[in-house]
């Protein structure tokens, strides 16, 4: 039995046609609509707010630098799933006014409260705006309140530029600085991958502050970072824009079990690096490198642990939140990774977004931002 | 050597988050989030050493002290506290009891290893895989270093608690030395400095201000009666409303007893109608009665005000001046409040040196007791009434009208009254040594209320009718009807007391008061005295004459004697003989006389 019953896209960029697909997604019967739209098409903000406000339907969803349908990349227009049940949607806003400890904790406390803390409920996608200063504090937060351990999936929305825009949909309109959590009414599996190798001693982070890392083994990060890489390979970074180099080396943190946290570099500022995530003080950082290949091949490995587990008496809605970033690494090639995903999932509808960050439970049960990497999930 | 690398990395990371904050549980919070993340934990939980008030214990835990849980990471298990988690807590107590490292793997797979933090407690962490041997021993130099930010963070936590009580208390003093113990207002001193800086912005920025006296009228007999618990209470209800008019502008304060002091600042325009309002809302904060212990009160209060700095700019005269203000209104019976004028400063000081007379007048011998003969029906003598009579060196003779109230406002009475009981008894003295007829008992003499509240006053009685060795049965009391009612209980006490040392009690003025027959039934008097404003015409008035005939009877049923005052003709005397009344004192006799002249009555 498919728990979607709706399936719509469109490659255009306009607001019509979107319309239109609103239009027949409110009439077949579906009870939420799950919407999702690229961050290059150009959709007045004000008329989306007003199409969205004025669904009958439960709405939810959000505006991603790019989507994917089955093997096949979206870069621009916009994609709805219909499913049959009435989903609950649960809007966290004003994040960043929330900016002590204790404040965020009685802030998700109230939710909690309100929610009856989620009794009964304990699957959930996670759309949110990708620039919310202390995305890892939420769900830090989150783990720490919930007084069950819940299954969770999610990928950060926005624009590739990093200027904080409206990018959250729920039926009250679109909204930025917020976290939707969407609670699901089958069980959730997730695969994550992400196939990044270390390929250098670690450094200590001598000195950091949440995502900017200042020091490294007690020297500037940015000089460490660079001089490590232009020793090992034939990059040079006087004369090449940071990023294109940097999507090649991102830094790891490895745990305890030898399983590796990637820390996306995206910027260098003040002989500093800005990462897309924390970097602890006092943690051990890795350089990784990659090769498509080992990426692909992650990804499979990843989708086919996934799907062999899942009961074959339902056919499951398999959503993927996939890192922007890797897009970029492989570029033309990225499309190998959707197919190794499409090829293992022989049923159901495959979808996904390309997100800023993604989230997914560790093996130990918390709840963590990652970065390059890919979340498989299917319920 | 990553490995190595990777346990010196984790002691290091571990060891920093140590001591991150102060608070014991904010402290402990960091270090587990670290554990979290770097060990890959599924939850986390400590439990503390408690002393026996169930804090954490900064001293070596002994044999058997308990411990409890603390913290955990996430903060709950569906619903349920970590404590009630019988797996942890059994695991709980093994480590406790063992006092050494240990592991366990749970039924569902995960893995539950604890530590020991010397002499604070217990480090459990949950995970999905087994603990390495290794990890669990680089994880115990970095336990030694949080056992030692747990005693700093005990230890800071009771300097907070010391700092924040002593706090407390400062506060409390502080409030304490500003606010009356009662009522909470400010309380005097409070004022006086409120009121100080108050007239230094009228000065600076010429601005007016106004002090307010506010006085209950009668709550001294409720006091009294029904005891200061009821009082307080009273007290406090009228703060409370009081407090209502207080702002920014306006500030009330207990000045002491049932006075109350508002302090207006910044009047504005003109700032008499403000006055009148404030007066008139103070008025209305009196119309409900105060329900006290089911007891209802209806209270009305004097108010008295100056302006400042237009009055005075001293913090004394201003206070001094609201005071008078409302002395003068309360002796005008009014509830419109007076405004302070330098007329009523000049009345007190006539009044002052009208009592400084008086003083002088008592030194010198200007005060002479007169006494007025009372008869009974067969026209003999049968004691007399002690009149003082005051002749000033200017006025002449004076009223004992006038002079009798001035001397009872100040403890002036006190004296005069001492002197008359003197005076009397040395007379009663001469007179024994004259030969009295046997119809004549005693000499009456006046006491004020102030003497008869005085603890001494029986002793001196008593000392003043040995020292001039005469028979106590020679001397008679009057006092008021009004006088006794106001202090019934002690009143009752002293008169059964003197009449057990054999002087008698007259009630004085019968009649005017409205004392309660439940009262008047227990008061041990000899004598009922029909005030005279029932016996002029009373052979003309019925009303007279039926008042008169009802303390007659009464008299008689309270097994009394009756005498009439103010007998002046004939047909009044006939009159009283007719309604049963047999003894009399008035101008139809005698009027007062010197002692020389009424001691000529006997020869």
């Amino acid at each position: 039995m498919a728990t979607e019953l709706f399936t719509w896209y469109t490659v255009s960029d306009t607001l019509n046609d979107f319309k239109s697909g609103l239009s027949l997604a409110q009439e077949s019967g579906a009870e939420s609509l799950l919407v999702l739209t690229c961050s290059l098409n150009n959709y007045p903000e004000e008329e989306l707010n007003a199409l969205f406000t004025a669904c009958p339907l439960k709405l939810f969803g959000g505006i991603y630098p790019m989507l994917t349908l089955q093997g096949d990349l979206i870069k621009q227009g916009a994609l709805i799933i219909g499913f049959k049940e009435t989903f609950d949607v649960t809007l966290f806003t004003q994040l960043n006014h929330v900016t002590t400890e204790n404040s965020l904790e009685d802030f998700i406390t109230s939710t909690l409260q309100e929610k009856q803390n989620f009794r009964g409920q304990d699957n959930f996608l996670m759309f949110y705006d990708a620039l919310i200063s202390n995305i890892e504090g939420f769900i830090d937060c989150l783990f720490e309140c919930l007084d069950h351990g819940i299954k969770i999936a999610g990928g950060g929305a926005g624009n590739l530029d990093f200027i904080q825009r409206q990018c959250v949909f729920t039926n009250s309109g679109i909204h930025s600085d917020a976290i939707l959590l969407v609670a699901l009414p089958r069980a959730l599996h997730t695969s994550v991958a992400h196939g990044w190798k270390t390929f250098d001693e670690p450094f200590l982070v001598s000195e950091a502050q949440g995502q900017t890392v200042q020091s490294l083994n007690y020297q500037p990060a940015y000089e460490v970072y660079c001089q490590t890489i232009e020793n090992a390979t034939e990059y040079t970074f006087k004369d090449t824009d940071f990023f294109e180099i940097a999507k090649h080396f991102p830094l790891g943190i490895k745990d305890i079990n030898n399983n590796i946290i990637v820390r996306d570099p995206i910027l260098a500022k003040n002989n500093q690096l800005q990462c897309f995530g924390n970097i602890p003080i006092n943690s051990m950082v890795y350089l990784l490198e990659g090769k498509i290949d080992t990426l692909v091949a992650s990804t499979e490995k990843a989708a086919a642990t996934l799907f062999s587990n899942l009961t074959k008496t339902t056919i499951p809605t398999t959503m993927i939140f996939d890192c922007i970033s890797r897009a970029l690494f492989m570029e033309d090639e990225f499309e190998k990774e959707l197919n190794v995903i499409a090829e293992q999932c022989r049923s159901g509808t495959l979808f996904g977004v390309l997100s800023l960050g993604e989230i997914a439970n560790s093996q130990s049960g918390a709840i963590r931002l990652l970065n390059k990497s890919i979340v498989i999930s299917s319920w | 050597m990553n490995k190595a690398l990777f346990l010196i990395s984790l002691q290091h990371e571990l060891a920093m988050a140590i001591g991150n904050k102060l608070d014991l549980k904010a402290m402990l919070k960091v270090f587990l989030k670290v554990c979290f993340n770097r060990l890959d934990l599924t939850s986390a939980h400590i439990y503390v050493y408690c002393d026996q008030s169930g804090m954490p214990s900064k001293s070596l835990p002994l044999k058997g002290t308990s411990y409890k849980h603390f913290l955990s990471i996430p903060k709950n298990k569906r619903g349920q506290s970590w404590s009630k988690s019988t797996i942890l807590t059994n695991f709980a107590r093994q480590l406790n009891s063992r006092q050494k490292n240990i592991s366990f793997r749970c039924d569902n797979g995960q893995y539950l290893s604890g530590f020991i933090i010397p002499e604070y407690g217990l480090l459990t962490f949950e995970t999905h895989y087994e603990l390495a041997e290794e990890v669990q021993k680089a994880l115990q130099p970095i336990l030694q270093k949080l056992a030692t930010s747990c005693y700093t963070s005990i230890v800071h936590a009771s300097l907070v608690k010391e700092v924040h009580s002593r706090q407390l208390i400062e506060e409390k003093v502080a409030f304490q030395a500003q606010h009356d113990g009662l009522t909470g207002l400010f309380n005097r001193q409070h004022i006086n400095l409120l009121l100080g800086n108050a007239l230094e912005d009228a000065r600076t920025y010429e601005k007016t201000g106004s002090v307010v006296f506010v006085d209950l009228n009668r709550f001294k007999p409720i006091n009294d009666a029904m005891g200061h618990t009821v009082g307080d209470k009273i007290l406090l209800t009228l703060a409370h409303r009081l407090q209502a008019l207080s702002n920014e502008n306006i500030d009330i304060g207990r000045f002491g007893g049932d006075q109350f002091i508002i302090l207006l600042k910044n009047l504005k325009g003109d700032y008499q109608t403000t006055i009148d309002q404030l007066i008139a809302q103070i008025n209305q904060l009196l119309v409900a009665p105060f329900i006290i212990d089911t007891n209802s009160y209806k209270l009305t209060c004097s108010i008295g005000y100056a302006f400042f700095p237009l009055q005075s700019s001293t913090v004394t005269n201003l206070i001094k001046f609201a005071d008078i203000a409302m002395y003068e209104a309360k002796r005008a019976k009014t509830q419109q409040g007076k405004q302070y004028q330098r007329a009523m400063s000049d009345k007190i000081k006539k009044r002052l040196a009208y009592i400084d007379d008086m003083k002088q007048g008592l030194e010198q011998g200007d005060f002479k007791l007169y006494y007025q003969a009372q008869y009974n029906h067969y026209g003999d003598i049968i004691g007399a009434e002690a009149l003082l009579r005051w002749q000033h060196p200017i006025h002449g003779k004076e009223s004992p009208a006038l002079y009798i109230p001035i001397a009872e406002e100040s403890d002036l009475i006190l004296s005069i009254g001492q002197w008359v009981l003197e005076q009397a008894c040395r007379d009663i003295k001469k007179l024994e040594q004259l030969s009295l007829p046997k119809s004549f008992n005693k000499i009456a003499i006046n006491i004020s209320a102030k003497q008869l509240i005085q603890h001494d006053f029986q002793v001196s009685v008593l000392e003043a009718i040995t020292q001039n060795d005469i028979p106590a049965n020679r001397l008679a009391l009057e006092l008021t009807e009004n006088l006794l009612v106001e202090n019934i209980e002690d009143s009752i006490k002293l008169i059964a007391s003197l009449k057990e040392n054999e002087i008698d009690c007259a009630i004085d003025d019968f009649g005017t008061g409205y004392s309660s027959l439940t009262y008047l039934k227990r008061i041990p008097a000899s004598v009922l005295k029909i005030d005279r404003s029932f016996v002029t015409n009373i052979a003309q008035s019925s009303e007279s004459a039926a008042i008169a005939s009802m303390i007659i009877s009464l008299g008689k049923t309270l097994n009394m004697d009756i005498l009439a005052e103010g007998v002046e003709t004939q047909e009044e005397l006939n009159c009283l003989k007719e309604l049963g009344c047999f003894h009399y004192q008035g101008f139809y006799f005698s009027g007062p006389l010197p002692f020389e002249q009424f001691s000529q009555l006997f020869k």
